[in-house]
């Protein structure tokens, strides 16, 4: 299969893979590896006074090179952003700009998935609910 | 694919032998034997026809046949058809029953799949785990309206070696049943004897070993008194088994690289199992790493390993740049589908993804499997960290 340069560039340089640990980190994850496609962000969210931005954000992801370079645009994306749980851009746009097959779209709702249930938890703990933040121990 | 990349996709094809392209080439232009091997009246096609001959005769030399039972075809995909096709309408009114197995090439499989839909009945036998189709279970599948087995020789997959002989026995003791052979990858990589297994078909193929790519040959016996019906019909050449004119090139082609092959065999045997084994070797250290078909014996020039842990469309884009491998699954289409083959052998889907198969050949080198070894490893260390694994 051939893949753009956006998609190789991801895919052989993944620059934010990785995990983040600390009271101000948060951690989202969807999909499944029998599945074929997991992926997990870990965001690290500020907040001063009433303002919140991702401070920043990384990743986890078995898949194909589609879904892996989905997560990285997704984390380069994030960063400096509100923690909204949502995508910078639609699936469907992100999708367009890797050059992916169509059929491919079931496994890159994978990827706006763990990134909603990151931003999510991270959400929840503004709300005193702070039972998804990560702890060095936890990864 | 970087011209660069080590090739190491020998199983898919190989380049043609100097010496081999050098013997068609004779056969194309106008100084050459360029005639119609079929126009007997004058001597340009007297000149083509020996070459045809000659090279039926290598052919035939090179895998203990007769030269007389050597059909030409344009590969090994059209000898599958015709052996397939031609014996369940040559013998329709004996039995509709085929046996074969699920590994089998698609080939063999897809004609086997029409003559389901034209109303015949098939049997698709799995192997073991090892990728071993035991004879006592191909017997065993055999019935009273049962006139073909199809059997692949070696698995174009895992390298498997079917036991032919054997289970050329036990078909020969029903009687009724014909066993048809499809030997494509087997020529130059192990021996092939074709009146000694006691085989009535044998699909042969020219560009799997250093041969032109739309050449082959379907072996029908004629001391076993094999018969067909033809598939296609024109000029009655190939003993009226298949019309069209012989193409003289590809024949002598095809010709010249089984003589070849079988000169080189014993000295390239021992080469590419020391090579095979520095590759493994090399891998085994990644671990979570399975040599697919372990157990069976096996042609030495094919490797097929399943890493855990990685997703396989991933693993053969991080390695493509450098290797010219193929995977164990269809991947290269959207519709991934895993190897059929690995997932008759028990494989799970994710793990027959995962799969690479590094089939070796006659210019592979050590420095080739070294680079091969550094490549792979570091694609699933990169690929499982990323993984979280």
């Amino acid at each position: 299969m051939k893949y753009n340069e956006l998609t190789r560039r991801h895919f052989e340089q993944p620059a934010r893979a990785g995990t983040l640990a600390g009271p101000d980190c948060y951690r989202g994850a969807s999909g499944s590896r029998s599945a074929g496609a997991w992926i997990q962000f870990d965001v690290r969210v500020s907040r001063t006074g009433g303002a919140s931005r991702v401070l920043e954000v990384r990743f986890l992801a078995f898949g194909c090179p589609h879904v892996i370079a989905a997560a990285g645009v997704v984390a380069e994306q994030g960063e400096g952003g509100a923690p909204e749980p949502r995508l910078p851009q639609s699936i469907h746009s992100l999708r367009e700009r890797l050059d992916a097959p169509v059929e491919k779209l079931g496994r890159l709702f994978v990827v706006e998935d763990a990134w909603i249930a990151a931003l999510r938890h991270a959400a929840g703990e503004r709300q005193n609910s702070a039972h998804d933040q990560i702890t060095p121990s936890s990864c | 694919m970087s011209a660069s990349a080590v090739y190491l996709d020998y199983a898919a094809t190989t380049p043609v032998a100097p010496e081999v392209a050098a013997r068609m080439a004779e056969c194309l232009t106008r100084e050459g034997t360029f005639g119609n091997p079929g126009s007997a009246s004058h001597a340009y096609g007297e000149a083509a026809s020996a070459s045809v001959e000659a090279a039926r005769a290598q052919v035939a030399a090179a895998v203990g046949a007769e030269a007389a039972d050597v059909v030409f075809t344009s590969g090994a995909t059209e000898a599958n058809n015709l052996a397939i096709f031609g014996t369940a309408q040559y013998y329709r009114d004996a039995g509709r029953h085929i046996v074969t197995a699920r590994t089998e090439h698609k080939s063999v499989l897809d004609p086997c799949k029409e003559l389901e839909r034209r109303g015949w009945s098939v049997t698709y036998l799995v192997p073991n785990a090892d990728g071993v189709l035991e004879p006592a279970r191909v017997a065993a599948a055999v019935r009273s309206d049962t006139v073909l087995v199809s059997v692949m020789h070696v698995n174009n997959e895992t390298g498997v070696i079917q036991d032919v002989g054997a289970i050329a026995a036990l078909c020969a003791r029903s009687g009724r049943a014909r066993l048809h052979v499809d030997a494509a990858q087997s020529v130059g990589k192990c021996s092939v004897d074709f009146a000694a297994l006691g085989v009535d078909l044998m699909s042969l193929s020219a560009h799997k070993a250093y041969g032109p790519k739309g050449a082959g040959a379907l072996l029908v016996s004629r001391r076993r008194g094999a018969h067909l019906t033809p598939i296609l019909y024109g000029g009655g050449q190939e003993g009226s088994l298949r019309s069209g004119t012989v193409a003289t090139h590809q024949a002598v082609g095809m010709g010249a690289a089984f003589e070849l092959a079988s000169a080189v065999l014993p000295t390239e045997h021992e080469r590419i199992a020391a090579l095979a084994e520095r590759l493994w070797r090399k891998l085994r250290v990644l671990g979570g790493v399975l040599r697919n078909g372990e157990r069976a014996a096996r042609v030495p020039h094919l490797l097929n390993v399943s890493f855990e842990g990685v997703e396989g469309e991933s693993l053969l884009a991080a390695v493509q740049p450098h290797l010219a491998v193929s995977t164990g699954s269809a991947c290269a289409s959207a519709t991934q589908e895993p190897s059929y083959v690995l997932r008759a052998l028990g494989r799970d889907d994710r793990l027959a993804e995962s799969s690479l198969r590094f089939s070796l050949g006659r210019f592979t080198s050590e420095a080739d499997i070294d680079t091969a070894a550094e490549v792979v490893t570091r694609a699933v260390e990169r690929l499982r960290q990323l993984a979280g694994a």
